[in-house]
C-alpha cells in the first residue's frame, strides 16, 4: 500500500506543516483548524458516498458496468462516463467516491478519465453557487459551450495514448 | 439505495456491499485525511493578490497558456478561483482569458489533484488525467473567442458579440 503518490501526500503534509511553523502568525493554527473542519464536514458524505455507490454497484451486475463502462466498450464507454459525469451536482468528495467505485467494478481508465472531465467542466452545484451569482448566466451559457467537448477528447487521448503505449 | 439492495439481493449480499464500501473507505481515508491538511495549510498562507494580475494578459495564445498556468496554481477551492475569475473580469480580461482560466483550475488546478485526484485514484491515473487535460482549456478559450454569443458580466458594461 506504500505507492509514489501516497508517499507524496504525506511528505507534503509533514513539509507544510514545517513551513508554516516556521512562518509564525498562526498560519500553523489556522492551518490545523481548517483541516480537522474540512475533514469532519467530508467524513459523513464520503462514507455515504462510498456506501451508496457500493450499494449501486451491487444493484448493477459488474457485468454490466463493465461492458458499458469497461475496456470492452471503447468509445463508447467514453460517452457514458462523459454523460454520467454531467449530472452529478456534487461536491468533489461524492463525485470522486463514485469514480473509486467505478475504478473497482471494472470501469476503464478512458471512461473515468471522461467521468472526471465531465464532472470538473459541468459540476452544476459550483455553477449555481458560484458562476451565476458572481458572473451571470451569459458567462455559464459561454462555458459550458465551449467545454462541450473536452470530457470527449479527454477520453478519446486517454484510449489514444493506452494503446499506442501497448503497441509499444 | 440500501433497503432496495437489501431487498432485492437479500441479507448476503447485502453485508457484502457494506463490508466492501467500508474497506473501501477504509483505504481511502488516512489518504483523503492527509490530503485535507495539506489543503488547509496551502489555504493558511495563500498569497491571495498574487494572482489577480491576469486581465492584464495579451489576447492571444500566450494569454491562453499565462491563463492556464494560473488556473494550476490557483490553490484553494471554489471560493477563491472564483473570486478571482470575477475580478479578473471586472478588470476587463478578455472572455477566452476567463473560459481558460476557471476551465484549467476546474481541470488542472494542482492543488485539486493533490487532494483529490491522488487519495482517491492513485499517481498513474492522476497523471494520464493531468497530462491529457493539458491543452483543453486553451481548446476551450479558443472555442469560447469564437462562439457568437453575448457576454453580459454581472457589474461591468456588456463585451461586444464575437471574441475578440
Amino acid at each position: 500500500m506504500t505507492n509514489p503518490g501516497v508517499l507524496l501526500i504525506y511528505a507534503l503534509v509533514i513539509v507544510l506543516g514545517v513551513v508554516a511553523l516556521s512562518r509564525g502568525h498562526g498560519s500553523f493554527r489556522h492551518g490545523l483548524i481548517r483541516g480537522a473542519e474540512q475533514l469532519i464536514k467530508l467524513l459523513p458524505r464520503m462514507l455515504c458516498a462510498l456506501v451508496a455507490a457500493g450499494f449501486l454497484a451491487t444493484l448493477i451486475p459488474t457485468e454490466v458496468i463493465s461492458s458499458f463502462l469497461g475496456a470492452e466498450a471503447g468509445f463508447m464507454a467514453i460517452v457514458i462516463g462523459t454523460l454520467t459525469g454531467m449530472f452529478i451536482p456534487a461536491g468533489p468528495a461524492i463525485s470522486f467516491s463514485i469514480a473509486a467505485v467505478l475504478a473497482n467494478e471494472g470501469a476503464s481508465v478512458p471512461a473515468l478519465v471522461s467521468f472526471i472531465t465531465s464532472w470538473s467542466v459541468f459540476a452544476l452545484h459550483r455553477v449555481f453557487i458560484f458562476e451565476i451569482p458572481l458572473l451571470g448566466i451569459s458567462f455559464t451559457r459561454l462555458r459550458m459551450l465551449s467545454g462541450l467537448i473536452l470530457p470527449l477528447l479527454a477520453g478519446a487521448l486517454t484510449l489514444a495514448a493506452m494503446s499506442t503505449l501497448s503497441m509499444l | 439505495m440500501g433497503l432496495t439492495c437489501y431487498v432485492v439481493l437479500g441479507p448476503e449480499r447485502f453485508t457484502a456491499a457494506v463490508s466492501g464500501s467500508l474497506d473501501l473507505v477504509g483505504n481511502t481515508l488516512p489518504r483523503v485525511a492527509a490530503a485535507q491538511f495539506v489543503a488547509a495549510f496551502v489555504w493558511a498562507m495563500l498569497p491571495r493578490d498574487r494572482i489577480s494580475q491576469l486581465a492584464d494578459a495579451d489576447h492571444g495564445l500566450r494569454g491562453l497558456a499565462i491563463a492556464t498556468a494560473a488556473g494550476i496554481i490557483t490553490p484553494g477551492g471554489p471560493t477563491s478561483a472564483f473570486s478571482l475569475l470575477a475580478i479578473a473580469a471586472g478588470a476587463g480580461a478578455d472572455r477566452g482569458i476567463l473560459i481558460t482560466y476557471i476551465t484549467s483550475w476546474s481541470l488542472l488546478a494542482v492543488q485539486r489533484i493533490i487532494v483529490w485526484d491522488l487519495p482517491f485514484m492513485g499517481a498513474e491515473f492522476s497523471a494520464i488525467r493531468f497530462l491529457v487535460c493539458l491543452p483543453l482549456p486553451i481548446l476551450a478559450g479558443m472555442i469560447a473567442r469564437r462562439l457568437p454569443l453575448s457576454l453580459v458580466l454581472i457589474g461591468t458594461p456588456t463585451q461586444p458579440g464575437a471574441g475578440k
